[in-house]
């Protein structure tokens, strides 16, 4: 195994173009962990620690937040200029695995696993997330809900990486909620359900609600979003749920989960409701 | 066929010339190149914190953590905590409130609490257990363990004071 220390992500997408089983290292939490269980055995390691922005949160001035992939879930989860509806993204930062991990592990390693129970991609879908990706050909964006394409799956093609992640500003009087189902604290979610709530008045008037582990990719139903804003809570639930196809793992069954998400849709809706999303 | 490569490390203040094949992590160069067998190996996967070290002061897993990438960064190991003469606040308050039984998880417990109290002396129980939920044991019951990171607390804060 060879290791690269690459000073710009061009030049780091050059590395990975130029060898099929090179892998990415930033906090290493998850590649190394692979690397010990002999899931991967990569050629080379391209560490992304000398590339400069990359492990930086800025906010712009039209109130978008950039997160640079190799941004470290602590730094994510202590940032403290989210507004409305970004706060579901630091919210989820602060619930990945336990405090050592979250000085190590980073949201770009985080993504690119394409983990649908892993924290992170349910929060940015509610988020409404885009994916800055850089490769041989040049960089590109992509929406959260392309990113994320199949289990264990991205849209990155052969030699793309993940260069930082746009949460756009969102109503500023949203409130978020990321109500996350595991064994014990600090697990991987059995799942977890990302609500993004904010209201006119009294009234709900804009939802966003991203559900994660309970299919190969988190995922939203537009439909059920309107269901809600028009007050039927039920209905929303149920089409949730209708689009749900989760599998059976160590962690729970599809039946399980197929019987307890209903119910965590409807805590974690009621939650943003009483925090002030509106009815 | 791996590349050894020749790089340094700073561990416990020295600095350690270390020539090892690319992907050795910290865990294993500390272990069996520096034979510094404080940090423990147990499930390898960063789940169970027994190879807790320090970096710049904050826990991470050795385990987790490619040695060769570790160049210009401060590695604190078990070894480190004490003097000759004499254990570190917290590994004595571990010793008076026997916050260790087999010992295996002790080096990491010891590292994450000092860690905590480090950045906070002010930590409290819900700061402390927070802080050590990364941290398994399997003997104590984690009672006696907080018991230990309670008066070292008290002991750093009294000895501000």
């Amino acid at each position: 195994m060879k290791i690269h220390k690459p000073a710009t992500l061009q030049e780091a997408a050059g590395l990975l173009a130029a060898d099929d089983s090179a892998q990415c290292i930033a906090g290493g939490a998850t590649l190394v962990a692979m690397m010990n269980s002999g899931v991967v055995e990569p050629s080379a390691l391209i560490s992304l620690a000398n590339i400069s922005g990359l492990n930086e949160v800025t906010k712009a001035s039209d109130g978008s937040v950039i997160i640079g992939a190799a941004t470290k879930h602590k730094t994510v989860a202590a940032f403290d200029s989210f507004s409305g509806a970004q706060n579901i993204v630091g919210i989820a930062a602060g619930k990945i695995a336990h405090p050592p991990i979250r000085n190590m592990g980073t949201i770009g390693g985080s993504v690119a696993v394409g983990d649908p129970a892993a924290d992170y991609p349910t929060a940015l879908l509610a988020a409404e997330a885009t994916f800055e990706i850089v490769g041989p050909a040049g960089s590109r964006s992509i929406p959260a809900d392309e990113f994320f394409d199949g289990f264990l799956s991205t849209a990155l093609a052969e030699a793309e990486l993940v260069q930082s992640i746009q949460l756009p500003a969102g109503p500023e009087n949203a409130v978020a909620v990321y109500d996350k189902i595991a064994k014990i604290d600090g697990d991987i979610a059995i799942m977890s359900v990302a609500v993004v709530m904010a209201s006119s008045g009294d009234r709900c008037d804009y939802l966003r609600v991203a559900v994660g582990g309970c299919g190969p990719t988190p995922y939203r139903v537009a439909e059920a979003e309107v269901k809600f804003i028009n007050g039927d809570l039920d209905v929303a639930i149920e089409l949730l749920v209708a689009a749900s196809d989760p599998m059976s793992d160590v962690r729970g069954s599809a039946d399980y989960r197929r019987k307890v998400l209903p119910r965590v849709l409807r805590r974690a809706l009621i939650t943003a409701q009483q925090m002030g999303g509106g009815e | 066929m791996s590349d050894t490569l020749t790089y340094d490390l700073n561990v416990n203040g020295e600095i350690e010339t270390i020539t090892a094949p690319a992907e050795e992590t910290l865990l294993t160069v500390l272990r069996e190149r520096l034979h510094l067998t404080g940090a423990k190996r147990g499930c390898d996967q960063g789940v169970c914190g027994t190879c807790t070290v320090l970096i710049d002061g904050e826990p991470v897993r050795g385990c987790l953590t490619i040695a060769a990438l570790c160049e210009g960064v401060e590695i604190t190991t078990i070894e480190g905590l004490a003097t000759p003469e004499a254990l570190d606040i917290v590994q004595q308050s571990f010793v008076d409130t026997g916050g260790i039984q087999c010992g295996f998880c002790s080096s990491g417990m010891i590292l994450t609490v000092s860690s905590i109290l480090k950045s906070n002396p002010e930590a409290g129980e819900a700061e402390i257990r927070e802080g050590i939920s990364g941290n398994i044991c399997r003997c104590t019951g984690y009672e006696k363990i907080i018991d230990a990171a309670v008066l070292a607390a008290q002991q750093i804060n009294g000895a501000a004071r």
